[in-house]
């Protein structure tokens, strides 16, 4: 009984569950290993990876030289070999240098070869602002990945679900781009808002990707997110229930494959939907979510509103930061909004 | 919280590093919360003392009877972070 308890109760940050899933794998399989800048000796500039070099050596947990392209293209070349790279990308900013190695290679070469090699990669890398690190180290990028065939992409918003979803990354088949939000981990300099950190099972366990999670059931407004935006969503429909708005908060969870399913479903029953997420505005996740509940149930739409970051970099400021990416009550005022058209 | 004299504290001062000038941390994280069953040596809490996060273990297997320094607390290597009522 009391040990039944302790695997419920105990709680983890986001970091410790992503990297209980990693070693857990590489236990498990000796052809998964991690390599990245700064993910041995320093053990990942946000955790990533804090405590695997102990258990597995330099072997396996590799230090590389700030060579984007050499390292990511040498995971995609030891995926096609068979082993199971994760590869981590420590700012997603950084992706434009090893754009050729990530779009061309690790997303194409299964289809360009007809089949004849898969690429069971995980390229892992940090996103999202609030902490004034300025544009070339705050963005959000969920749509540029997502906008290209090839990849699957994951993004967790909870320690529960880092886990699952890691668990599942690995062992997938294709490549996955894992995006985790540098506010959701739970290191010390950088503190995370109270949800991310849950209860975790010990045991090992997957999270199917396309399963969206309904963060909070509500009746007049549907609230799609995900990252660190869940826990702004639910904020926001803490004080609105205040009000007397009842909002529902879907967690997408991943955004290859996308749960158009239960967006539908939710936007059914409340006619009203606000789309959310620290990334552009235009041309990515909340164009897309829009598109394709007016594809697929337009007469359900009565209102539909965005927030998202507009079309200028990340600023170092932060009253100006703070002002460009969307907060708790920029959330309020668009699900006010929508509820009253 | 447990009239008990049985109770075991969780100290900073275990985990304090010897090398450090610093003599204030902040509690970064608690795992548990009060009333659970911990086993001993795991992970309850970590602290952050000069930028470096260090995890504080239970002394002993029991129940997490009361947290004295909650999250985002400042502690001093003195400190009791915690109370583990033994099995």
């Amino acid at each position: 009984m009391a040990q039944q308890e302790q695997r419920v109760e105990r709680e983890l940050t986001m970091s410790r569950a992503m990297v209980e899933a990693i070693a857990h794998e590489m236990r498990e399989d000796e052809e998964v290993f991690y390599m990245g800048e700064d993910v041995a000796d320093y053990g990942g500039i946000f955790d990533s990876t804090e405590g695997l070099l102990s258990e597995f050596g330099h072997d396996r947990i590799m230090d590389v030289p700030i060579s984007e392209t050499a390292y990511l293209g040498a995971a995609v070349g030891a995926a096609q070999q068979g082993m199971r790279p994760i590869a981590e990308l420590m700012f997603v900013d950084f992706f434009g240098v090893a754009m050729d190695q990530i779009y061309n290679g690790m997303a194409k070469n299964t289809y360009m070869s007809g089949g004849a090699v898969n690429v069971p990669m995980v390229l892992t890398a940090a996103v999202g602002g609030t902490y004034n690190d300025a544009a070339q180290h705050s963005q959000t990028l969920y749509g540029t990945f997502a906008h290209m065939a090839g990849m699957k992409v994951v993004v967790p918003s909870t320690a529960y679900d880092a886990k699952g979803l890691m668990h599942n990354a690995i062992r997938d088949d294709d490549p996955v781009v894992y995006l985790f939000h540098k506010r959701l981990m739970g290191i010390g300099w950088m503190p995370a808002p109270d949800g991310p950190k849950t209860p975790v099972p010990e045991d090992e366990y997957t999270i199917p990707f396309g399963s969206a999670d309904i963060k909070r059931e509500g009746e007049d407004v549907t609230v799609v997110t995900l990252g660190l935006h869940v826990h702004r969503a639910l904020e926001a429909a803490e004080s609105l229930a205040g009000e007397g708005t009842s909002v529902e908060i879907i967690d997408l969870r991943s955004l290859v494959p996308l749960d158009t399913e239960t967006i539908r479903e939710s936007v059914a029953k409340t006619g009203r939907l606000v789309v959310v997420d620290e990334d552009y505005r235009s041309f990515g996740v909340t164009g897309e979510i829009i598109a394709r509940v007016a594809e697929g149930s337009l007469s359900d739409l009565e209102a539909v509103e965005r927030v998202a970051v507009p079309d200028v970099p990340i600023p170092y400021a932060r009253p100006m930061e703070d002002e460009v990416i969307p907060g708790v009550e920029d959330i309020e005022t668009a699900v006010r909004n929508a509820d009253s058209k | 919280m447990s009239a008990s004299d049985d109770r075991v504290a969780v100290e900073a001062a275990a985990v304090w590093p010897d090398d450090v000038d610093e003599e204030e941390g902040v509690v970064v994280n608690w795992f548990a919360r009060e009333g659970r069953v911990v086993t001993e040596g795991e992970a309850v809490c970590e602290i952050q003392i000069e930028k470096v996060d260090v995890d504080v273990p239970a002394p002993v297997a029991g129940e997490l009877v009361e947290i004295v320094l909650e999250e985002d607390a400042e502690c001093t290597r003195g400190a009791t972070l915690g109370w583990i009522d033994p099995e």
